[in-house]
């Protein structure tokens, strides 16, 4: 009896991390891609400037 | 040209397409057949549970071949480049709503027709009874609106046709439990009074969705 | 394009969605009563109904955004709308999984077509078709103006769903489920909202973080695009 409790609160807490997580790992996805449009500004500068 | 002069020239070019072919109306209407012929085999269905089952198949059926004829009839409208022609003419955009919904009930209405005596036949159910084709009506009115807003989205879509059935089925929800519920009760002998509140629901439902379908549509066949 | 900044609100909101969260817990497990039919399993129902009341508001706020795109047609009540379905589904699918995890002890089977489950899987259906929608449209207006149509229809549709749902168990009811009414006393009743209180404020913290991806998103694209153009990069 008591499994079914646990194993339902489990789910209330793994399905909002796996949001946060999700919402997460596409910020990282962002910064990195930031950074790579950083460096390639960076690049074109120092060529051009 | 007033506004009902716009809607039954619209409705009226529907219609005098589909005769010209009849493609449309026949598919769904073999589709509508197999599929009776498919839930008899599957769900077994004979003597008291025939009866019992028809209404769920019949609106069951309806509710795929009705899928078929909306997806066609929009998808048709779009090869046509007809409603493309409709918009820059001074036409409201609820004319061209009201236009193609028509269309569309209208061929519904055509394969209910034929599916009402053969449920009635096959089924041993009494369906010919004039309270369950008010429910019919009621029920395709709501189911015709909204897919005709529907189609008109999903057309325009990368997956097109294959995309209407998932976009409708779940908001046909309320009006395919009412229309089931209602028409059981009259098959069973219940009066319409019995049916009412069923009926009554059925009613907010078409009411309620055509006012928002018609509202919204605009929005979608804009560009 | 406003900038985004070190975000305050959302620290705020996180603290205050972690604290109501840890209350709620408490309250659920030390405060409520254990009921008398079903026992302990029965205290699924506090967070089961909090996150069902809070996805069905999630897609209300879809709806609301559905209308303000189509009137105003800015970006940002498109964000609004679909950072808010992302949300709802998680709640809607939290409903769904433990309904049926609690229907398993208290009623021996994994799913009834109790109206509130049976409400929520509807959604559940809706919403993921209208992620689906989205994802088959390529042109970024038009995705916004079809969901934000779709999302309108779609909503209209629940409240009519739910009482023909619940009206056609009342007729046919679960032979297993038919004693489904709990009666409810007043701690029960703190524990419920003191449960959706936390719900809301871990809603709002979710929609602030997801609202701002998608912005941050927006902006970097926005400024990809003018990389490439001015800078040939």
């Amino acid at each position: 009896m008591p499994i079914y409790l646990a194993a339902a609160y489990a789910v209330f807490w793994a399905l909002t991390f796996v949001l946060v997580f999700s919402i997460w790992l596409r910020q990282q996805k962002l910064e990195q891609e930031i950074s790579d449009l950083a460096a390639r500004l960076e690049r074109s500068d120092k060529n051009t400037g | 040209m007033n506004f009902f002069r716009k809607v039954c020239a619209i409705v009226a070019k529907d219609v005098a397409a589909e005769l010209h072919t009849r493609e449309m109306v026949s598919a769904m209407l073999v589709f509508a057949v197999l599929a009776l012929f498919i839930f008899s085999f599957a769900l077994d269905l004979r003597g008291a549970m025939a009866r019992a089952a028809a209404p769920g198949v019949l609106w069951a059926t309806v509710a795929f071949a009705g899928t078929l004829g909306l997806s066609r009839s929009l998808a048709r409208e779009q090869q046509s480049g007809c409603i493309d022609g409709l918009m820059l003419a001074p036409v409201d955009r609820s004319a061209i709503f009201f236009g193609k919904a028509i269309g569309n009930l209208i061929f519904m209405a055509v394969v209910e027709t034929v599916l009402l005596p053969l449920f009635s036949a096959l089924f041993d159910a009494p369906l010919l009874q004039p309270e369950v084709l008010l429910v019919a009506v009621l029920g395709t009115v709501g189911y015709g609106a909204v897919g005709t807003l529907l189609a008109a989205i999903a057309v325009n879509t990368r997956a097109r046709e294959v995309m209407l059935p998932v976009l409708l089925l779940p908001l046909a929800i309320p009006a395919l439990i009412a229309a089931v519920q209602a028409t059981g009760r009259l098959v069973e002998g219940g009066t319409l009074a019995e049916a009412g509140g069923w009926v009554r629901l059925l009613v907010v439902y078409d009411l309620v969705i055509v006012a928002v379908s018609m509202l919204t549509f605009g929005y979608v066949v804009e560009e | 394009m406003r900038k985004l900044g070190q975000d305050w609100l959302g620290i705020v909101l996180a603290g205050l969605s972690s604290a109501a969260l840890f209350v709620a817990l408490g309250m659920v497990f030390l405060y409520a009563p254990r009921e008398a039919t079903m026992g302990d399993v029965q205290r699924i129902f506090y967070f089961h109904v909090a996150s069902a009341w809070v996805g069905f508001f999630a897609f209300f706020v879809t709806f609301a955004a559905g209308i303000g795109y189509l009137a105003r047609g800015e970006r940002r009540w498109d964000i609004l709308a679909l950072s808010s379905v992302e949300i709802g589904l998680t709640f809607i699918t939290m409903t769904v999984v433990t309904g049926s995890l609690w229907a398993r002890p208290a009623w021996g089977t994994y799913w009834t077509w109790e109206p509130r489950l049976t409400i929520s899987a509807v959604q559940l259906l809706i919403y993921i078709a209208y992620g689906m929608l989205r994802a088959a449209i390529e042109s970024p207006e038009r995705k916004a103006r079809f969901a934000a149509v779709y999302g309108i229809v779609a909503f209209v549709t629940v409240p009519l769903s739910w009482f023909a749902i619940r009206w056609w168990r009342t007729i046919h009811p679960d032979i297993l489920t038919s004693g489904e009414g709990m009666a409810m006393t007043s701690r029960m009743v703190h524990t419920l909202l003191t449960s959706l209180a936390a719900f809301t404020l871990l809603y709002a913290t979710l929609l602030r973080q997801r609202t701002r991806l998608e912005r941050a998103a927006d902006a970097l694209a926005w400024l990809r695009l003018r990389a490439e153009n001015e800078k040939g990069v």
